[in-house]
């Protein structure tokens, strides 16, 4: 106990007059936290609702009705058969989960490095440290820039990739369709990278010294160790970290928008890419509630599926 | 093989000295305690024979081996730590398999291995257990037991039962001892508690401040300290120490100490180095040798504490306080004057300038 | 006056019984403990005379008043916790007066309060160090000075001086106890430390699974165990209890290495309880007789040696018992000796654990 425990306990002999017993207290406690239940449930339950009940009409702003009147145009399931149907939709899909699965293990990787070589010291940690978080805090749209002039024929990319081969460079990184994609992940990693060494960085020293010790006077070596102790103690704050990459990265969208524009065609063009296109462009708002939701219920499964691991995680406590 | 002698060994952190020269010989298969307050450096000295840190110079030598450079997974030392550091995401099973698993060894001989130290240690029904739930003493004998399959010449014991409560100690410390006899390896544990290091070590070694104190058997170090450090470390209580000067009376030489008389004449044996000494001395007896006298030293009982099978006597104030443990029929009670004194044999005295004990002859 | 009173107090946490139908007195200025294995149910008790917690059942009184519905700012009782809480930023100073600010009690008279505990608790030359540069000792009388300088009638502690180390504890203990005599007040004390318990308790109580075993003066607890429970818990070595059967006019134990001759035996008894300082160990002569009061040879299993005392283990057929002896006898691990006991040592216990 601490100071401040101490401190509480003292407000708590100070300020309570008749503690309830616990029936009463948990009745109570209900009661209190009744009006901010409700408001949280409204604010989650309310857009999910109207989503639903849009996605399965034909409802769109220009129809001239509102919203509550799209039943007008109910059109049973039609937005889904035409979804199953959409090879747009599903090739924004493939690439969605093209640059997950390339960008999420790279970020991974990269981080899970960094975080061992940072677990140690050495000279000018500091200021590494503080160079390593900082793609971190650029604002995406802006990291979209960034890399949109880097990876220009003329840009800095091509620029230094002459000097190291010799020959003047020329790729059209953002025009051509191979390697848009490519460019848009290289900014996503740089971007992201520092998030995930972050994670595993908080993971990696909170991993019990005396028994990395005990491993190593039992004749471990550094990999050994590492496999056997460091990894499985760190699982649950592994699963952490890549849930929230794969949930974040499959929401890929300022950068790369400012980078291509989803483009060259649809080369570039994620889920969200393909979403807002159809928003702002095509104006079927009927059809994107129902791409949304699509899109929500694998997410759900997803984070559902990191969450029972973590919760069977934290069964064994480190 | 497996004795250690450590020579003229040094640890610098920055300039805090942890250890200052020290040289000590521990015998293969001997138990040796390195006892003292939290600082003394014991810790310290068991990091550099388990090669966890590199002395600032001096040197550790496995019989005839020096350990300079060799890194601590090469040692072939057994480790038990503090809060015996077991890896908590693995079965009891894995923990015992652990070091033959790292070394590269057969399934078979894995399995073979495992089950032997198992049994020995009586963990079989528990192998498959998860390691996190279990009670202090499995924990004890699961670390012991990880340790002890790769049958390391020398296990290295760090203050295992700190975390222990008291009661369940005693049983600890009986089962720690048959397993240093079932093992016959060198030990060399690290302890605060002078009770635990009585009660197992062969020999102890009393350190305070990075300084090696005194080396010997429990009786030795109890019956003979070398200097006040000892003579107050060791005991429970520590030994009494009064302040006085040597002086010469008809009976013999004795100790003046001021406001409480004068003490009973000084054994023979060490009347002339006492003799000898210039200044103040410290007069020095066990509170368990205390008996009650006709002649002796007259004091009033500030406070009696009977705890179970003995009752301590608190005599006295301040500088010139003075413990005594009796039996339970003493009779003595706050405000009476007990009239005590030391059998001669038991007096130890020491100068009070440099602490050091003043030897016989 | 500040006695404390438990009428067939129970606290329940869900399932887990932590206090069992608790009635117990707690005399104005009495030094009381509370003694028992961890989860016994000793912190809930502190805690219910506190006010933290509400009994389900039964009534506390604290000066002949029923509190069960005083809050705890008004039960005028004072805390000093187990790890002492100080402040780490504040000044020993600041941390005593702390109580009284909070309580915006008058300057004026916050200095007296100051004054008059840190005279009582030797405190004064103490007073400007932050906690950091406080020994143990010191660091523990501010925290009594703490709860003491809001002149409570009772004050309670939770095992205050488990952290210190072996031999301040011994020390501390003992000034405790002058503290409390000085200060003429009423102290629940909790500890786990059965010698510490013994040395500085009026009366005490032992625990088991939040039920009350024994209460009343540690020498008393000692000398007379209610059960083979209270006996196992108090002792260093721990009593030896061992089964026992009823011959014509001896009872024996340990395979026949202890035979008490003693007529006034309880026939209902199935288990004796000898102290290990109630044994006498001598060395087994090969006479074939016996000598008066032992049984058959006995073998010496282990020796520890104290210096002041000599604990030996002694191991006759599957049974083991340990006796303590005064000074460094010479005995050696597998000498065989015979044992013996006076028989108005020996304790008896019944069926039920219970002393007979």
């Amino acid at each position: 106990m601490s100071a401040v425990t101490a401190t509480i306990l003292e407000n708590e002999m100070g300020a309570r007059t008749k503690p309830a017993t616990p029936d009463e207290g948990s009745r109570l406690g209900f009661r209190l936290t009744l009006p901010a239940q409700i408001l949280v449930l409204f604010i989650s339950a309310f857009p999910l609702l109207m989503q639903l009940y849009i996605s399965v009409t034909d409802w769109s702003p220009l129809s001239g009705a509102g919203w509550w009147n799209a039943w007008e145009m109910w059109n049973s399931f039609a937005n889904y058969t035409d979804l199953a149907a959409d090879t747009r939709f599903w090739s924004a899909l493939q690439r969605t989960a093209i640059v997950m699965l390339v960008c999420v293990p790279a970020e991974f990787l990269l981080g899970l490095a960094l975080a061992t070589l940072f677990a140690d010291e050495f000279p000018g940690k500091r200021i590494f440290y503080s160079i390593l978080l900082m793609p971190m805090m650029v604002v995406p749209a802006v990291a979209g820039y960034m890399f949109f002039m880097l990876f220009q024929s003329g840009g800095p990319v091509n620029d230094i990739l002459s000097r190291i081969v010799g020959t003047p460079v020329t790729i059209a990184w953002l025009s051509d369709p191979n390697l848009a994609l490519i460019a848009v992940m290289i900014a996503d990693i740089w971007q992201w990278t520092p998030l995930m060494f972050l994670i595993l960085l908080a993971g990696l020293v909170g991993v019990p010294e005396d028994q990395m010790k005990a491993a190593t006077l039992l004749g471990a070596n550094a990999w050994q160790r590492f496999t056997t102790i460091v990894l499985p103690k760190m699982k649950t704050i592994i699963i952490i970290a890549l849930a929230i990459r794969v949930i974040e990265n499959f929401k890929i969208f300022d950068t790369l928008y400012i980078m291509t524009g989803g483009g060259p065609g649809v080369a570039t063009e994620t889920i969200s890419v393909y979403i807002y296109k159809v928003t702002t462009q095509d104006l079927i708002w009927g059809y994107v509630a129902a791409i949304a939701l699509a899109i929500l219920i694998v997410l759900s499964i997803v984070a559902v599926y990191a969450m029972k691991r973590m919760a069977k995680a934290r069964e064994v406590p480190a | 093989m497996s004795a250690i002698h450590l020579q003229n060994l040094v640890k610098e952190f920055g300039d805090f000295t942890a250890l200052k020269t020290m040289d000590l010989d521990i015998a293969d298969g001997e138990f040796m305690a390195l006892l003292g307050p939290s600082g003394c450096g014991k810790s310290t000295t068991m990091n550099m024979i388990a090669g966890m840190e590199e002395p600032t110079s001096g040197k550790i030598l496995f019989g005839e081996r020096d350990m300079a450079g060799v890194p601590m997974g090469r040692r072939g030392v057994g480790f038990v730590f503090q809060n015996y550091a077991i890896f908590t995401h693995m079965t009891v099973r894995q923990n015992l398999a652990y070091g033959p698993r790292m070394r590269g060894a057969a399934r078979a001989e894995i399995d073979r291995r495992v089950g032997a130290i198992a049994e020995m240690l009586q963990l079989a029904p528990l192998l498959d257990r998860k390691s996190d739930r279990l009670s202090v003493n499995i924990l004890q004998r699961v670390a012991i037991g990880r340790s002890a399959i790769m049958e390391p010449a020398i296990f290295l014991l760090d203050e295992p039962l700190s975390n222990v409560d008291a009661a369940f100690r005693a049983v600890m410390r009986t089962e720690l001892k048959q397993l240093q006899r079932q093992f016959r390896q060198t030990m060399v544990y690290v302890t605060h508690d002078q009770l635990e290091a009585m009660t197992m070590a062969d020999r102890i070694a009393v350190m305070d401040h990075g300084v090696l104190q005194q080396v010997g058997t429990p009786l030795e170090v109890y019956n003979n300290p070398a200097n006040v450090f000892v003579a107050r470390f060791i005991g429970a209580p520590g030994m009494n120490l009064l302040k006085g000067r040597p002086a010469e009376s008809d009976r013999g030489l004795v100790i003046d100490l001021g406001p409480l008389g004068v003490t009973p004449p000084l054994p023979d044996e060490i009347a002339p180095p006492v003799r000898a000494t210039r200044g103040e001395v410290l007069y020095g007896f066990r509170p368990e040798q205390v008996a009650l006298a006709e002649r002796g030293l007259s004091m009033p009982v500030s406070f009696v504490e009977r705890i179970g099978a003995r009752t301590i006597v608190h005599l006295g104030e301040g500088e010139n306080a003075v413990r005594a443990v009796f039996e339970n029929d003493v009779g003595l009670s706050i405000g009476q004057t007990a009239v005590v004194a030391p059998p001669a044999s038991s007096v130890r005295v020491f100068d009070a300038a440099t602490g050091l004990a003043v030897k016989a002859g | 006056m500040a006695d404390i009173v438990f009428r067939n107090v129970t606290k329940r946490y869900g399932a887990t019984l932590a206090v069992d139908d608790a009635s117990f007195t707690v005399n104005d200025n009495e030094f009381f403990c509370f003694f028992g294995p961890p989860l016994s149910g000793k912190s809930t008790i502190l805690r219910l005379v506190l006010g933290l917690e509400v009994p389900d059942q039964g009534e506390i009184l604290i000066g002949g008043k029923p509190v069960n519905s005083v809050s705890p700012a008004k039960r005028n009782v004072a805390m000093v916790f187990q790890n002492l809480a100080l402040f780490p930023h504040m000044s020993a100073r600041d941390n005593v007066r702390f109580p009284l600010v909070e309580r915006k009690v008058a300057e004026a008279e916050i200095e007296k309060r100051l004054a008059d505990v840190a005279a009582k608790l030797h405190i004064g030359h103490i007073l400007h160090k932050p906690p950091a540069q406080l020994s143990g000792g010191e660091r523990q009388r501010v925290a009594i000075a703490r709860a003491l300088v809001r002149d409570p009638a009772a004050y309670l502690m939770d095992d205050p001086i488990s952290a210190l180390d072996a031999r301040l504890r011994e020390e501390t203990r003992v000034e405790l106890k002058r503290i409390q005599r000085e200060l003429g007040k009423t102290l629940i004390y909790v500890t786990h430390d059965q010698e510490e318990a013994m040395s500085v308790a009026d009366r005490m109580a032992i625990l088991e699974n939040g039920r009350i075993r024994q209460i009343g003066a540690p020498t008393e607890i000692y000398d007379r165990p209610a059960s083979a429970y209270v006996a196992r818990m108090l002792g260093s070595p721990m009593m030896n209890i061992l089964p026992s059967v009823r011959g014509a006019s001896r009872i024996e134990a340990a395979e026949g290495a202890i035979r008490i001759n003693d007529a006034k035996a309880p026939a209902e008894a199935i288990e004796i309880g000898l102290r290990p300082e109630d044994l006498k160990v001598r060395p087994w002569s090969d006479n074939g007789t016996a000598e008066e009061g032992s049984g058959r040879p006995a073998r010496v299993f282990e020796v520890e040696p104290l210096g002041g005392y000599t604990v030996v283990t002694l191991a006759a057929g599957q049974a083991r018992l340990r006796a303590l002896l005064r000074g460094q006898p010479d005995i050696r691990p597998d000498a065989m000796v015979a044992i013996s006991c006076e028989p108005a040592r020996v304790h008896y216990f019944g069926q039920d654990g219970g002393a007979l």
